[in-house]
């Protein structure tokens, strides 16, 4: 009788998995240099690998119930999954391989997002609650989700990452660098850079970078957030820092306060004072660091 | 002529009398004597003694004026409890409240254009905290009405609604976003 039971209960927890890994797939497409693969799928998981060779490839497993559509030309590459409209038990587990230099499109919901080994011409994700992790080298980077997290470390010289409520996290951009939140925290370390930029609402932002080019500019700016800027003393920039209510601290410059009324600034000259640097905060602390990261 | 021509005879006696009074001059001080005899003849004044007149000669006014004080802020307290005042003042709304508002206002009509639809699980979070953080920057402007930073970031978060809205209503359409 407890044998029974137990292979019931068995069966019952083993048919989910079953009716979940119903379709293999497995599909390659040529693609060359200067092409565009694009990869959508709603829940599940993506992963993206680069590779030595001229095609791109796609495999893993679909959930019972949803279907492959592929639409390819000459340059690009789409393959999307399709869901049921009456719902379905789960979603695809995916890889995608893909060649040097081309461009990647992934768009998810739920399903995570890693890439890494790649080095391509731009790489572009859209995840809603899905994380987002990516490494390797790209020629331009776009990471955006809404409640998931962002962790690039992808050798890029230009870095866009987005997020709402999700937290950003990144090493290895420079040249241009952007990262916006609205509750999530940023936490971005990045090389050289000529413009950067962090905005959040209510969240932290913690930013260092190891250069600023001449003329660059870097402008960060939260609501409640706290901000942190971190960079070498070598550099040049004229500085200026603005708060309502929060704290100023700074390796340069003094605090002033008006006499009458509310708000803090401090406005500094670093070296040469060939860039800019602008942060502002409403209520949150501010703090400026020169020297050593 | 003096007071006296209508009131005397006409006489040569009583004319040599009028002669030596007109003769003599017009005030007379009396001789010290004379006030020395009035004064010994004058009932004694009862004089207190001078160290306990020179304090109420000095003090007394000075006691009156904290009742004076306290009796008139008590009036004007009275007043003040009693008579309606106008209300203060409120500033006008600055420039960039004005826009906060007219950006709000904007948010709201296109919000209201889009087809009412149950959006997904997955965008809901993000679609409230969005809301919460819009609430927030807008409190922030009642704060520090002249920000236009804060402006931006209440441009920037009303913008990301408006767009994570859209896709959430086409992926629940089954639409690509």
């Amino acid at each position: 009788m407890h044998t029974s039971l137990r292979l019931i209960a068995a069966l019952g927890l083993l048919l989910p998995l079953a009716a979940q890994a119903a379709t293999r797939v497995d599909e390659r497409a040529p693609l060359g240099a200067g092409g565009r693969v694009e990869l959508s799928n709603i829940a599940g998981k993506v992963s993206v690998r680069g590779w030595d060779r001229n095609e791109v490839a796609l495999s893993g497993s679909m959930a019972d119930g949803l279907t492959l559509k592929q639409d390819r030309s000459t340059n690009r590459v789409r393959w999307e999954v399709v869901y049921p409209r009456n719902g379905n038990n789960g979603g695809a587990t995916l890889e995608l391989r893909v060649p040097r230099a081309v461009e990647v499109q992934l768009g998810t919901v739920s399903a995570d997002i890693d890439v890494a080994e790649v080095n391509v011409r731009r790489l572009q994700a859209n995840a809603v609650s899905g994380d987002i992790a990516a490494t390797g080298r790209s020629g331009e980077t776009a990471l955006t989700t809404v409640s998931g997290s962002i962790r690039s470390q992808v050798q890029t010289p230009r870095l866009d990452l987005r997020a709402v409520s999700g937290s950003v996290q990144a090493t290895g951009g420079s040249g241009e660098v952007a990262a916006e939140t609205v509750s999530g925290s940023i936490k971005l370390d990045a090389g050289r850079v000529q413009r950067l930029g962090a905005e959040a609402v209510s969240g932290s932002l913690n930013v260092a970078a190891a250069g600023l080019a001449p003329g660059g500019k870097v402008t960060l700016q939260t609501v409640s957030g706290s901000i942190g800027l971190q960079l070498p003393r070598s550099v040049s920039a004229q500085l200026s820092v603005k708060t309502f209510s929060g704290d100023i601290q700074s390796d340069a410059g003094t605090v002033e306060r008006p006499r009458y009324g509310p708000g803090r600034s401090l406005e500094a000259k670093l070296g040469g004072g060939d860039g800019d640097i602008t942060i502002n905060a409403h209520s949150g602390n501010v703090r400026v660091g020169l020297g050593a990261r | 002529m003096n007071d006296y021509d209508d009131t005397t005879p006409h006489d040569p006696e009583h004319a040599a009398l009028q002669a030596r009074l007109r003769a003599l001059p017009a005030e007379r001080v009396p001789p010290a004597r004379v006030w020395q005899a009035i004064a010994t003849q004058l009932p004694p004044m009862p004089r207190p003694s001078a160290d306990v007149q020179r304090p109420r000669a000095t003090r007394a006014p000075r006691r009156r004026w904290p009742l004076r004080v306290g009796l008139g802020l008590a009036a004007a307290l009275g007043v003040l409890m009693v008579v309606p005042m106008p209300a203060p003042r409120t500033p006008p709304p600055t420039l960039v409240q004005r826009q906060a508002e007219a950006m709000a206002a904007e948010y709201q009509q296109a919000m209201a254009a889009l087809p009412p639809t149950q959006v997904g699980g997955d965008w809901q979070p993000a679609l409230h905290e969005l809301d919460s953080s819009a609430d927030h920057i807008r409190a922030a402007i009642a704060e520090n009405p002249r920000s236009r930073v804060l402006l931006s970031q209440l441009q920037r978060t009303y913008a990301l609604r408006l767009e994570l809205t859209q896709q959430a209503v086409m992926a629940a359409a089954g639409l690509p976003s």
